[in-house]
């Protein structure tokens, strides 16, 4: 006789995993990288390189101590490590990064609970902790404009290894979107925001679009942990980036620090939007 | 399409004593009786009943605990079928008045595609004003094209039982089957009018503008599964249900294809509820919608269907989404049973579920607007109170939500448990109310 399984219901899922989410992810952010070594040369690898490695092995060195399941393969630490390279200049030294790495993924995200509880975004974490540490390192060398189309294929003014080319982050994140791995609503009312504050305004939309900012839009903003799961609370925290972005911009003339500090306050204020935009059931309710 | 017939007679009739959700019959059989076609074997008392029929002649072997397609083992009356034709007489009642109708209905023990009986549909206490036919499921609404004069002839019946004064057929705007054989077909000599429906234009409007008693609605590309009442009326009707009431509160009841072929059955032809259409998919040589007679095991039904395709892993009672996985294809198929789906050994699921990532994948599916990682993640705490501040009661447990979850979490079932619970805290709370 046949045996069958027998297990709960749905018996058909989408193929769709963590894992894939997190790859997926990172892969996107693999052509800025490339970019990014073709410019800077070998100190973006090494920065890159020293990145990842500092969030696997202080991933596999907590996990490993609280006998906890190893999750490096799920593709979390890497995707922290390679974003917080990329928000990061060149010219800080590879320990300095290797640590903030360490400190991303074993602070940012290892002590408020592993995936899916850290309340900061673990690689914004470490850009504020690199900045308070040594402030003089993480000064970028220029401020980035994008004045002509060519400065969003190549731009030459990068302060951060991020900036060199604001169209491939604009290009991966649409296809990560497209591809429904990133959902439209954050990065859609966030860019939007901020361009028409900034115009409002009168900054120069120069000013705003850098990779940087793209890079929050796309990759920061969207990071599925740190901001609301309501539908209108994501369109009301896509909004409050950008118009914490314009603050800190328009005040300190700075959209690329401005946006990092605009995304680290959302994230503290997105559990306050969620739990104030609880949606109604269809149907409504009778007696409550 | 016309569906398969079982050309060979199963070794062993399994017939469930329950076979709905509802009050269990007792066995009218003994051990060794004869029994014949369409001879009633259960009855039971009180109000949520549907008697049992024997769809085959032959001898009872015994009444034992057998396994359900519901999973359970549920006691059954066992019957060695015999190649005969030998059936009690059908009686046909074709000048019926609605209460005699009515009472025809409930004898032949119809129950409806949502677990109810039908007569109990039809008259449910309440005043009703539509009466809609949930034509949704492609392959068996297809299934019963060729005998749709009857389907139609039934449908004008429970109206009149019911004494309700219209009803609307729903059909899936992408089943062109169905499409045309509806606008082909013709109830009292005139044409049916096929109607899509756009926005705000709903089955009202439609009635409003014509004098038609029965109109056919083309609905979105929704197959309206047995919990998604609240969204059947609310796209057909424009009505939505609130949580906590019923589809009779908004005066609209709702029955399927099968029980309207069933009613014509049972009032034209005096036969009670027999055997049923049911959809084979999945891991089989030939699927395909086959007419089952309740009690036939699955095997037989797999074998009509050119038996399995390579090595079967799970056997799914009605639908990938929310069904059953049963353990034995030994199973009968009863009235409640709408599809078979076999998987093989390579599709079994063999997910690990992890942490939430809050990607909000389930909200973004949930058809009735809710949280639902939020809600399992409640439940799973024991906070079933914040729960249903969360409407975790209106969850009709779609397995939208399961069916995305990347962290392959098992929403559906946390989320059940925590309906569960609260309605049991509702049930102990409200005593306490009468006292005061």
């Amino acid at each position: 006789m046949t045996t069958f399984t027998v297990s709960p219901p749905p018996h058909r899922r989408s193929k769709i995993s963590i894992k894939t989410l997190m790859w997926g992810r990172v892969a996107a952010l693999v052509p800025i990288s490339l970019a990014a070594i073709y410019f800077f040369g070998f100190a973006a690898l090494g920065n890159i390189a020293a990145s990842i490695l500092g969030a696997v092995i202080i991933e596999f060195a907590i996990e490993k101590a609280f006998k906890y399941e190893l999750t490096i393969l799920d593709g979390n630490a890497v995707y922290i490590g390679l974003l917080l390279a990329l928000i990061c200049p060149p010219t800080l030294p590879a320990w300095m990064i290797f640590l903030a790495a360490m400190f991303a993924v074993g602070i940012g995200k290892h002590a408020f609970g592993g995936i899916g509880s850290y309340v900061f975004h673990p690689a914004l974490a470490a850009w504020v902790f690199l900045s308070l540490s040594w402030a003089q390192d993480m000064l970028p060398g220029t401020t980035p404009i994008t004045s002509s189309f060519s400065d969003m294929i190549l731009e030459t003014g990068a302060g951060f290894l991020g900036d060199v080319s604001p169209i491939l982050v604009l290009l991966t994140g649409v296809a990560l979107i497209a591809m429904k791995l990133v959902e439209w609503r954050i990065p859609v009312t966030y860019l939007l925001t901020t361009v028409i504050l900034a115009v409002l305004l009168g900054d120069p939309v120069s000013y705003v679009i850098t990779g940087t900012f793209l890079l929050g839009v796309l990759f920061f903003a969207t990071e599925t942990v740190t901001t609301p799961v309501t539908k209108n609370g994501r369109i009301i925290y896509g909004i409050l980036c950008g118009v914490l972005t314009v603050l800190y911009g328009y005040f300190s003339g700075n959209y690329v620090w401005g946006t990092l500090y605009a995304l680290l306050l959302s994230n503290a204020i997105a559990p306050y939007i969620e739990v104030n935009t609880l949606p109604k059931p269809v149907g409504g309710v009778a007696h409550e | 399409m016309s569906a398969i017939k079982l050309d060979k007679l199963p070794e062993k009739v399994i017939l469930p004593l329950k076979q709905h959700d509802g009050i269990a019959c007792a066995p009218l059989v003994k051990k060794g009786e004869e029994v014949v076609i369409g001879q009633k074997i259960g009855d039971c008392e009180g109000s949520d009943l549907a008697y049992i029929h024997s769809p085959y002649c032959g001898t009872v072997e015994s009444v034992v605990e057998m396994p359900n397609p519901s999973g359970k083992r549920v006691l059954s009356v066992i019957i060695n079928p015999l190649e005969c034709a030998d059936s009690v007489d059908f009686i046909p009642e074709k000048d019926a008045t609605p209460s005699r109708l009515l009472e025809i209905i409930k004898e032949a023990g119809i129950v409806e595609y949502y677990q109810k009986p039908t007569y109990l549909a039809l008259k449910p206490g309440k005043r009703i004003d539509t009466l809609i036919m949930n034509a949704t499921f492609p392959l068996i609404a297809n299934a019963y094209l060729d005998s749709l004069d009857k389907v139609l002839k039934g449908f004008r019946l429970m109206l009149e039982a019911g004494g309700i004064s219209r009803g609307a057929i729903v059909i899936r705007a992408d089943d062109k089957e169905s499409i045309k054989a509806f606008k082909n077909a013709k109830v009292d000599g005139k044409p049916l009018t096929v109607a899509p429906i756009i926005g705000k234009r709903h089955a009202d409007y439609y009635f409003e503008d014509s004098e038609d008693e029965i109109i056919v609605l083309a609905g979105g590309k929704i197959t309206y599964t047995p919990t998604m009442m609240n969204l059947l009326s609310g796209d057909v009707m424009g009505r939505k249900i609130p949580l906590g009431y019923e589809p009779a509160d908004v005066h609209v009841a709702v029955c399927g294809v099968k029980s309207a072929k069933a009613v014509y059955d049972a009032v034209y032809e005096g036969k009670p509820y027999l055997e049923n259409v049911i959809t084979v998919s999945g891991a089989v040589n030939r699927p395909g919608s086959v007419l089952v007679k309740f009690g036939t095991p699955i095997k037989d039904v797999i074998e009509a269907c050119g038996g399995y395709k390579g090595e079967p892993g799970k056997v799914i009672i009605n639908g990938t989404r929310v069904g059953v996985a049963i353990y034995s294809d030994e199973s009968p198929v009863a009235k409640d049973t709408t599809g078979i789906v076999v998987q093989t050994k390579d599709e079994v699921l063999r997910d690990v579920s992890s942490a939430c990532i809050h990607c909000a994948r389930c909200v973004d599916v949930c058809p009735m607007n809710l949280l639902p990682g939020r809600i399992a993640v409640m439940a799973d705490q024991g906070m079933y109170e914040k729960c249903g501040e969360y409407y975790a009661l209106s969850c009709i447990e779609c397995g939208d939500c399961a069916a995305v979850c990347p962290a392959k979490k098992h929403l559906v079932q946390l989320i059940r448990f925590s309906k569960l619970q609260l309605l049991k805290m509702c049930a102990e709370a409200e005593p306490a109310e009468v006292t005061e």
